[in-house]
């Protein structure tokens, strides 16, 4: 069986190809372009077969054309995908410096918007208003009973939630 | 030698890089290849250069060695903390947020345009207005942006419909920019046909520029243009001779402030490059933007009328741009806002801020555009898009939305991370990255993805086809050409038309 084949129906197309030939991630996204157009249907069609249906909204669309457009995104997204991960570093510190330059640090109105209550107020997730004594004691012991690394576990908890 | 497209299957495996060179990328224009690098120097080699670099073979003691290294394309002797300077100070724009705010005052307009990308609406919709407590929040949260200098920019429909307000939203933002003294202008784009003498008096005294459409020479103008009971051509004319005078009476410089045009090149402008650039020339313009039709508004649906295959456009442009060279050589002093952009990047080592031509792109970060009522999107064409049905780039409202919400939007993140161009496939190739930008709006409306496929990219095609020229033109090297481009790619400030308030 050849790696990609298709059949045309009314109004609709059905493409398979071997599943092997791209990450899953990029099947999801070039099937995803078409939902503007398209009623899409992903399944297994046999063995190690992805079969992806396109079935036109709107009458008189050109079903064949869809099967180009298809591959063709199927391919600038795996691509796409290869060169993300080679480039992560960048992408990251370019989307980080652009975010960071126009939002800005916070200002008044979004430090008053933050839920400080009552309840609240007090609360030091971070322990910074704990002595180091207070902070450490636990740690500190070589060797501790059940009952005291329970409560180990139970600060560490609220450190996470609090972060 | 053959192309270069056979080269490397001549080569076989004895294909190699010389050692040291940078990374570059290459591409076959007018007969030579043209290297570029991460940096943005560009080097022309000839086929034989080229055949011997990728064999490996580089003589330190050659030309091309020499020519090499002046360009930055080796690493011996690459001043690596100079080179992470010059990128830094390219990608400044990074630094700041928005600079560009779009309101639109109203979508009622006087005006039908074959190509209308603002989705107007009749003269009596007054419900699509702005109100003057929308105007002012909009002012609010153009303020906040974190960049030195904004610019506000009053669009349509047709502005001059809804002029109380936009009057209103002008004294508004003097008033509020007391406390934040940042560098303020306002700009109107306006087809001038409701324009009268106490509205220009207005506009003229709070330095506001103006700017409008002309698509040519009347025949064309008025066919593409129009205005009921009236000649949107001789409308628009008589006014930008009247504002350009009025300019001249309050002592400023002709040839720095007049009122700019812009055109939309439809499948008819096509057939009208020179008459297109005399009009402009005839009307005091000192740029011409040769803008290709986009797919936005209402041209979206008329595209079987006003759209064409690129290979005609890059013909037309190609027509336009020698034809405005000749005038050049001939005295006037007149640009290509395209080459400009273009050029400021390869000749100028810096780059414009010219937000769809930008990596990243301007979407959010370099300019939001405000909707009539209240909602906030990433762009004009974002804007354009909710208005025929698309809400994908809508990113807020004025009445909830804080600054920093929308800057840090998730829309807003996935257009950066889609239009860094090194992150593309076949950007990541292509030998015009270190210039180039791809606004990805235009991607999602034509591809239905912000990533876009660049190869079958209309906006890649024009891009690709504008810097082919331009790039022949430096390989050609003919010093008078060359000396008419590098000036265009020296910007004069209008520094009359930036309202520079200090804070109090």
């Amino acid at each position: 069986m050849s790696d990609m084949s298709f059949h045309l129906g009314e109004g609709s197309v059905r493409i398979e190809f071997d599943e092997d030939l791209y990450p899953k991630d990029a099947i999801y996204g070039a099937a995803y372009v078409f939902i503007d157009r398209c009623w899409v249907h992903l399944d297994r069609a046999g063995d190690r077969r992805i079969q992806v249906t396109l079935k036109a909204k709107k009458a008189g669309a050109d079903t064949q054309a869809f099967v180009g457009e298809f591959q063709n995104e199927l391919l600038g997204q795996t691509w796409r995908l290869r060169i993300v991960e080679e480039n992560k570093k960048l992408i990251e510190s370019i989307t980080a410096r652009a975010l960071g330059g126009a939002a800005g640090p916070p200002g008044l109105d979004e430090l008053l918007a933050m839920d400080i209550g009552e309840e609240t107020a007090f609360e030091d997730p971070l322990g910074i208003a704990m002595s180091w004594e207070e902070k450490y004691k636990k740690k500190g012991k070589a060797e501790g009973t059940k009952a005291e690394a329970e409560g180990a576990g139970e600060n560490a908890s609220g450190g996470e939630k609090a972060s | 030698m053959t192309g270069l497209s056979t080269l490397f299957t001549e080569l076989g495996p004895a294909a190699k890089a010389p050692a040291g060179l940078v990374p570059f990328r290459f591409r076959e224009v007018g007969g030579d290849i043209l290297l570029t690098n991460f940096l943005g120097d560009w080097l022309f080699v000839t086929k034989d250069e080229f055949r011997s670099l990728a064999r490996g073979e580089l003589d330190p003691a050659s030309p091309l060695h020499e020519r090499l290294a002046s360009r930055s394309f080796l690493r011996e002797g690459l001043d690596q903390a100079k080179a992470a300077e010059r990128i830094a100070y390219k990608k400044r724009f990074l630094n700041w947020g928005p600079n560009l705010h779009i309101a639109v005052v109203t979508l009622r307009c006087n005006e039908t345009c074959v190509y209308c990308h603002a989705s107007r609406a009749n003269m009596d919709a007054v419900h699509t207005d702005m109100t003057p407590e929308i105007g002012e929040k909009v002012v609010d949260l153009m303020l906040q942006s974190t960049s030195p200098s904004v610019t506000l920019e009053f669009q349509g429909g047709e502005p001059l419909a809804n002029f109380p307000v936009m009057k209103h939203v002008i004294e508004y933002a003097l008033a509020r920019n007391r406390a934040y003294g940042k560098g303020l202008e306002f700009t109107m784009v306006s087809n001038l046909a409701l324009m009268d003498e106490e509205k220009l008096a207005f506009l003229v005294d709070r330095k506001v520029q103006v700017c409008t459409s002309i698509d040519g020479p009347e025949h064309l103008h008025t066919k593409q243009r129009i205005l009921a009971g009236g000649n949107a051509h001789r409308e628009a004319v008589k006014w930008i001779e009247r504002i350009n005078k009025a300019y001249i009476d309050i002592g400023l410089d002709p040839t720095l402030y007049h009122v700019e045009a812009l055109l939309t090149t439809t499948r008819e402008a096509l057939k009208y490059p020179k008459e297109i650039v005399d009009t402009y020339v005839g009307l005091g313009c000192r740029a011409i933007f040769l803008r290709p039709i986009d797919p936005f508004g209402f041209a979206g649906k008329t595209a079987q009328i006003v759209e064409y295959d690129r290979a005609a456009y890059h013909a037309f442009y190609r027509t336009a741009v020698e034809h405005i060279l000749d005038l050049n050589r001939r005295g006037e002093q007149v640009l290509e806002r395209y080459g400009s952009i273009f050029l400021t990047k390869i000749l100028g080592d810096d780059d414009p801020n010219f937000l769809d031509i930008r990596n990243p792109s301007g979407s959010g970060i370099g300019a939001l555009a405000y909707n009539y009522d209240g909602k906030i999107f990433s762009s004009d064409e974002g804007r354009m898009m909710y208005e025929t049905g698309d809400p994908a780039f809508q990113i807020g409202d004025v009445f909830t939305s804080t600054y920093r919400s929308l800057m840090k939007h998730e829309t807003v993140r996935a257009l950066v991370m889609a239009s860094i161009r090194e992150a593309q496939p076949d950007c990541v190739n292509c030998t015009y990255t270190p210039y180039c930008g791809i606004q990805p709006e235009h991607s999602y409306r034509t591809q239905g993805t912000i990533f876009g496929r660049m190869r079958e990219s209309t906006l890649c095609a024009v891009h690709k086809g504008i810097q082919d020229f331009l790039f022949d033109k430096l390989r050609e090297n003919d010093p008078k050409t060359v000396e008419i481009l590098r000036r265009w790619t020296t910007v004069r400030a209008r520094t009359h038309f930036i309202h520079a308030s200090s804070a109090s």
